[in-house]
């Protein structure tokens, strides 16, 4: 990496003028990769809290942890943990969500858009997210079924973080 | 005014280093419009970008990667193509541009409205234009520089750069395209664009 030294300063007025006029319109945000690597916003995902609640439900109890030792462990509200869980209340901090997914070993990125923070980026996780929160209601221990639906799932998950890193 | 360096040749591993040092940010901007309520459209456009996801693009031969840094910090961050995009204006049309692939300033210089939030560094995005069109001229293109604009930045590009936009573009998920033709761009770098 070079520092660039060509004679092209601009001048004192030409940056007042600009820092003015930039400060005016607030983004100068440009989209064309944006767009090809999958990250401006499209619909949203259906069922995304029922879903990202389930899902964190389920990745507790596949790690053998009570609500209380994941709130511990992953240093969120146990309230709030309880009403993602439940799927109650609003939608979740952001802290919470990197958090969770920090303890649990699950995508932060993958989780923002689970948890309606962010837009999901493809049809194939939306459709594993759905299929995900059909399965069954849970128990105290993952029964067989609930923990192949767990790691279809989370399987769905990595393979769609692989494919936009 | 602060004195600030204008660096190139950006290598993939800069990017992670940008991306560690914007996204708590970023993730802190998303919780404080959370807790404010503020409206989804005022929401800035890029907030769940990830930077460390171009690497890919930045190792084909004809990218390029700038950014500005200030305070030890990364302020701005320019990608450029130079082979794979033509330019639109009737007068250029299928002449070689730089096209302006990703654009970003950091989380701390977006100017966000409903959170009181003001811009900690001014006139970034200005400054990587300005190297677009310098990358322009370098490369024998005659300052041609083609772009596709997010919504919310569509104000910059038309009236502070002074660009002509061409129309929405069905493959690039309906964003506006811009292009500076040789004279605009040159009035960009001597006044600072149309108004």
């Amino acid at each position: 990496m070079t520092e660039q030294t060509h004679d092209d300063k601009p001048s004192h007025e030409w940056l007042l003028k600009m820092a003015e006029a930039e400060d005016r319109c607030g983004s100068v945000s440009v989209g064309g990769m944006a767009h090809d690597v999958g990250l401006l916003e499209s619909q949203a995902l259906p069922e995304a809290p029922r879903v990202f609640g389930r899902l964190i439900e389920y990745a507790r109890r596949a790690k053998g942890l009570s609500v209380e030792r994941l709130a511990e462990v992953a240093d969120v509200d146990l309230g709030e943990l309880v009403a993602i869980e439940q799927n109650e209340g609003p939608v979740p901090s952001a802290r919470t969500v990197y958090r969770l997914g920090l303890a649990l070993n699950l995508s932060s990125g993958k989780l923002m858009e689970l948890a309606g923070l962010a837009q999901p980026q493809d049809d194939y996780l939306s459709q594993a997210a759905v299929r995900f929160a059909a399965r069954s209601e849970p128990n105290a221990a993952l029964s067989p079924e609930e923990r192949a639906a767990y790691e279809e799932f989370v399987k769905v998950l990595v393979e769609s973080s692989e494919r936009r890193d | 005014m602060v004195n600030a360096t204008l660096l190139d040749g950006l290598r993939p591993s800069d990017l992670d280093l940008i991306e560690r040092g914007w996204s708590p940010y970023r993730l802190r901007t998303l919780e404080r419009l959370l807790r404010s309520g503020a409206p989804r459209e005022d929401w800035p456009e890029s907030l769940h970008w990830d930077w460390s996801k171009k690497r890919a693009d930045l190792r084909l031969l004809e990218a390029s990667g700038f950014g500005i840094v200030c305070n030890e910090d990364w302020q701005g961050v320019l990608m450029t193509k130079t082979a794979s995009h033509a330019a639109r204006l009737p007068d250029d049309t299928g002449k070689p541009i730089v096209y302006v692939d990703y654009v970003e300033v950091a989380p701390w210089n977006w100017r966000i409205e409903s959170l009181g939030q003001k811009s900690r560094f001014m006139a970034v995005g200005a400054v990587l234009m300005r190297t677009a069109i310098r990358q322009s001229l370098e490369e024998g293109f005659r300052a041609r520089v083609g772009l596709h604009s997010l919504p919310q930045a569509e104000v910059f590009y038309r009236n502070t750069c002074g660009m002509t936009p061409l129309g929405r573009d069905d493959e690039k998920q309906n964003l506006l395209y811009f292009e500076f033709s040789s004279e605009q761009a040159k009035s960009f770098l001597d006044q600072g664009g149309a108004s």
